[in-house]
């Protein structure tokens, strides 16, 4: 029987050619956004517990109080000491290590022979680091990788990369001019979903500190392996007696360091903390993807029941006469469960073949590694058999049920299946997806608007022709050799350098004297130490005294820091913050972390953060003891030729260094890219849904023409026009779109209002968003309908008729 | 083999009710051929399909086969007439998506017949049909007088006691439907099938051995021949 059932439906698949692709299309999407988006859940959700130990280990965190606001400070990034004292003092501490993130501000270079690479994932770790975590070794082991002071675990990809097929066990490798680390190991490479993810990582003992142990200044990461047994909480407790102890002479109770700690497996989901190793994921976007990766799935699904049930009437003669010939309802229902068996099936197929094309790019786009092999294979397997089961029985359940109701007897005294079967759930249905569809047409334009926005708005900093070299660490002196060399170039209009980024500074300094202020002053300002054509090659605007001068500059370069005497640019917010007017401040003293000066120009405000945050007071001041970045601005004529004569200049002054030159507007939008992959993301999931519902649409104009069919034609005997034709059938649809709009537009508001509550500086939502939104809705939904009214309404009457 | 007692079909229409079937009671006896005939409307389909259990009457007494019709659960009725009877359409009523084979097969398929039985019978069937060479064509391949034969195929293909026809000719031409009666009066005489046409054409009613005259839900003559 049931083989009878299978060529009945395959054949009728085929006949249907045009339905079945619908289906099939619809569900494959469905499914294949379902594989991926899971895929990516999968993977968060796995984060770091491929270690062994995983259950045992914990991440330190300290909470910092601040005085001026109370504001509760959770940092990842802790001091030297907790590793080694608390290891030694607490029983209930197995092992630690301590991680530094050696090339986290800038990149190091590390050279080979003739080989010289920037890299950027480079940690040093305590010894008993590869005790705790569990990497696999290629070459060398677990035991031994730490026991030169100068040893270095790389990569398997990072081996390939400077030796190609030689064995680098045992090599030197040169990092930053001054380290030689000797190869002790090579591991398979870190795996995507790990929190301590590397290239390279030697030897904690190679840094200076590490002899030490400082309680008050925070550059490594702190990871315990607790006792078997040992539960967090307990631990915790154990070590804020211990610190308790050892600050109760260090004031204010409250304002000391406090520390906790965190199962390694919630770090990446759960942490709260700032500055963590890799960025951290967050389970609320779990819960988001989740949801909408069953909604996609639902979408399709809904597709393939109003498509299947709008095929019905179709069907109905053939249920007739299997009823005729004996056929029970039971027996009905599993053959047309046995169809919508069969499409799935396929949809799955194809679905998974989707998602494996697909999975290149959509690496791409969240930025995470992901594939099939992201999964167990039994997981996936039963993951898959879920899908088809449930998309099974959830689109192929009502249909089947409806259509092996159908008495026998209507059916066949010729009219058509009668009863259109529950036509308040198909229409329910095609409202909700089209809710889903316009929330995500609104969200993309509201991303994109404000996306836009970021990239217009003058942040008061002239980005635009400025290429940023990373020059970190480079002496002043060759910095400034380098500069008279570009500057006699005739595009490059003004060079300069800075601390950090001139688009995302984050110096934290304090005021603690101002002339004519009393009291106690603790003012809190970002500063940045530049070069002094900073404000000239950035076009930052003054709104009250002048630019820095050769002789401020001179008076800072002063090695003894005592002579030194400063000059501050501020700007209007923190001037405002010290009680003055912007003339006033020329000319007046200030102090700040040791430096003393006159202000000498007051900038207006202009953003030198992200724009999620509010512009705060900032200090510009010259000093020359370190720059970070190099940067140039250039005419913008003849690109090339400008940057092949900054290359040529590099190389002459930096022959060791590699020629890494990017451009400031780079780094801005930098600081955007999970708005920027957010965005893309609603653009993407805005297209697929639409695609959805509107395939859903499609199948219930079907649908609705087939059953109306005879009233066309009668209306169309009367007299009526092709236009009304399709008004009528058109307004009951754009009808229903219409209260999906309504729906979904406080919805996508509020959801989208959250969105931007996390940008200072955001567009507003107006009323025309949601118009627009509506419109598009309406008009890709009249299109799709048209496909169908337009072949029922200039259908010949006469033939729709005859059938009677 | 079958006894109807005061059987009646209404609608309910607002306060009145309007009759289809108005107290029929009807007696046929095994090897009958019987004719129903009238004018549109006056209920011989719908006697038809109360006769055949796919229509159920509102009221009245159905005996069939020694069974109480109007007392049988749904799956019973269902069980008592895959056994019994076979229906032949004006439409034909194929299934499109299946082959002349398959659509002569399908009864057996629900009468539960193991597939190499269904084999043998279905090709006996063709065999006796002289439609061997069409049995992997579709029904839309078919003229409207093979595709009644298909119809009939099927309808005897499970052995029936009985078989109903509801205008088995209304849409075929005069020669085709001639073939059709003849072989109809052939599994009447030959194979001891009992009949119960349904008809217009009173040439048609003649090949039968009992015309039933319906008028207005109810029997208005009855002759034998």
């Amino acid at each position: 029987m049931i083989k009878n059932y299978l060529k009945t439906a395959w054949r009728f698949l085929l006949q249907n050619k045009l339905t079945s692709l619908i289906s099939l299309t619809g569900l494959a999407i469905g499914v294949g956004c379902f594989l991926l988006l899971s895929t990516y859940i999968m993977n968060e959700l796995r984060y770091d517990r491929f270690n062994d130990k995983a259950d045992r280990i914990v991440r330190l965190v300290q909470h910092i109080k601040s005085t001026n606001n109370n504001e509760e400070i959770i940092n990842a990034i802790t001091p030297s000491a907790p590793v080694p004292v608390f290891k030694q003092a607490l029983p209930e501490i197995a092992d630690g290590a301590r991680i530094f993130n050696y090339s986290g501000y800038k990149p190091a270079t590390v050279q080979y022979s003739d080989k010289l690479f920037n890299e950027r994932n480079i940690l040093m770790a305590d010894e008993s680091f590869f005790k705790i975590f569990s990497f696999d070794f290629l070459e060398g082991n677990s035991l031994t990788a730490f026991n030169q002071i100068n040893s270095v675990v790389i990569s398997a990809s990072t081996a390939k990369k400077y030796f190609g097929n030689d064995d680098p066990i045992g090599k030197i490798l040169k990092v930053n001019n001054v380290n030689s680390m000797l190869i002790t190991g090579v591991i398979k490479d870190v795996p995507a979903y790990s929190q301590i993810k590397f290239d390279l990582i030697g030897n904690y003992a190679m840094l200076s500190r590490s002899k030490t142990r400082k309680w008050d200044s925070a550059n490594d990461y702190s990871y315990f392996l607790l006792k078997p047994g040992t539960k967090v909480k307990s631990a915790e407790q154990k070590i804020n007696a211990y610190t308790d102890n050892l600050f109760k002479n260090d004031g204010d109770k409250d304002h000391r360091l406090q520390f906790t700690l965190e199962p390694l497996t919630r770090v990446h989901l759960y942490s709260k903390a700032n500055d963590n190793l890799v960025p951290a994921g967050n389970i609320r976007d779990i819960y988001i993807l989740s949801s909408v990766a069953l909604i996609l799935l639902l979408l399709a699904c809904v597709n393939f029941l109003n498509l299947f049930s709008a095929k019905s009437i179709e069907r109905a003669h053939e249920v007739g006469v299997r009823k005729v010939m004996g056929a029970l309802r039971g027996q009905l229902f599993i053959q047309f469960l046995t169809e919508a068996a069969i499409i799935t099936l396929c949809a799955i197929m194809t679905g998974t073949m989707l998602a494996w094309l697909i999975f290149p790019w959509f690496s791409n786009l969240i930025g995470h590694q992901l594939g099939f092999q992201t999964w167990d294979i039994n997981v996936l397997v039963l993951l898959l058999i879920g899908i088809f089961v449930s998309v099974t029985l959830l689109a192929g359940t009502y249909p089947s049920l409806y259509l092996s109701a159908f008495k026998a007897i209507i059916i066949l005294r010729g009219k058509s299946g009668g009863n259109a079967g529950n036509s308040t759930l198909r229409k329910s249905l095609v409202v909700f997806q089209f809710a889903v569809s316009v929330f995500f047409i609104i969200g993309t334009i509201v991303a994109a608007g404000q996306m836009d926005y970021i990239q217009h708005l003058d942040t008061g900093v002239n980005r635009s022709n400025v290429i940023v070299l990373d020059i970190g660490g480079a002496s002043y002196n060759k910095i400034q050799a380098l500069r008279t060399a570009l500057i006699q170039q005739p595009d490059i209009k003004n060079v300069s350098a800075s601390y950090d980024s001139p688009v995302n500074i984050a110096g934290g300094y304090t005021i603690d004297k101002a002339e004519g202020a009393t009291g106690n002053l603790n003012m809190m300002v970002t500063g940045i130490p530049v070069e002094r054509n900073f404000i000239n090659t950035l076009g930052i605007k003054l709104i009250a005294g002048n630019d820095f001068t050769l002789g401020d500059e001179q008076r800072v370069l002063d090695t003894n820091y005592q002579k030194r005497v400063y000059s501050f640019i501020l700007n209007e917010s923190a001037v405002k913050s010290l009680g003055w007017k912007p003339n006033d401040a020329i000319g007046k003293q200030i102090s700040m972390n040791g430096r003393q000066g006159e202000i000498r120009g007051v900038a207006s405000d202009f953003n030198f953060a992200s724009l999620h945050q509010k512009i705060t007071p900032i200090a510009i001041f010259p000093e020359y003891d370190y720059f970070g970045k190099l940067l140039v601005k250039v005419s913008g004529k003849d690109m090339l030729n400008t940057t092949n004569g900054i290359e040529r200049d590099w190389k002459s002054f930096f022959p060791d260094s590699p020629f890494d030159m990017h451009f400031l507007d780079q780094e801005y939008d930098e600081l955007y890219q999970n708005d920027q992959r957010a965005s893309d993301i609603l653009i993407v999931f805005a297209f697929i849904t639409i695609f959805l519902s509107c395939l859903g649409l499609f199948g219930l104009v079907i649908f609705s023409t087939r059953q109306r069919t005879r009233e066309i034609g009668i209306r169309k005997v009367l007299g009526a026009s092709i236009t009304s034709i399709l008004g009528i059938i058109s307004w009951d649809f754009l009808r229903l779109v219409g209260l999906a709009i309504i729906i979904s537009s406080p919805i996508a508001y509020y959801a989208m209002s959250k969105w931007l509550q996390g940008f200072v500086y955001r567009i507003n939502m107006q009323w025309w968003v949601f118009v627009l939104a509506g419109s598009v809705a309406m008009l890709i939904a009249f299109i799709t309908i048209s496909f169908q009214s337009v072949k029922a309404a200039i259908a010949n009457p006469v033939k729709s008729l005859r059938n009677e | 083999m079958l006894s109807l007692q005061h059987i009646s079909k209404f609608y309910q229409a607002g306060g009145t009710r309007n009759f289809v079937i108005n107290d029929i009671s009807l007696e046929v006896e095994a090897g009958e051929f019987i004719s129903i005939m009238g004018p549109s409307g006056s209920g011989k389909s719908t006697l038809l399909n109360i006769i055949g259990m796919l229509d159920e009457p509102s009221s009245g007494y159905h005996y069939f086969a020694g069974e109480t019709v109007h007392q049988l659960k749904d799956k019973q009725r269902s069980a008592l007439y895959k056994k019994f009877i076979g229906f032949v359409f004006q439409a034909y009523h194929l299934i499109d998506e299946l082959t002349v084979y398959e659509n002569i097969e399908t009864p057996l398929i629900y009468q539960d017949f193991k597939s190499a039985e269904r084999k043998a019978m279905v090709a006996d069937m063709l065999d006796r049909f002289q439609i061997v060479g069409k049995k992997d064509l579709f029904p839309a391949q078919l003229s409207g007088g093979q595709q009644q034969l298909v119809g009939i195929a099927r309808a005897l293909i499970a052995g029936p006691k009985l078989l109903l026809a509801d205008e088995p000719t209304g849409n075929l031409n005069s020669k085709q439907g001639e073939e059709i009666m003849q072989l109809f009066k052939k599994l009447n005489k030959e194979d001891g099938v009992t009949i119960i046409q349904v008809t217009h054409s009173e040439k048609n009613a003649e090949y039968g051995s009992r015309i039933i005259n319906l008028l207005d839900g109810r029997i208005e003559s009855s002759k034998q021949l």
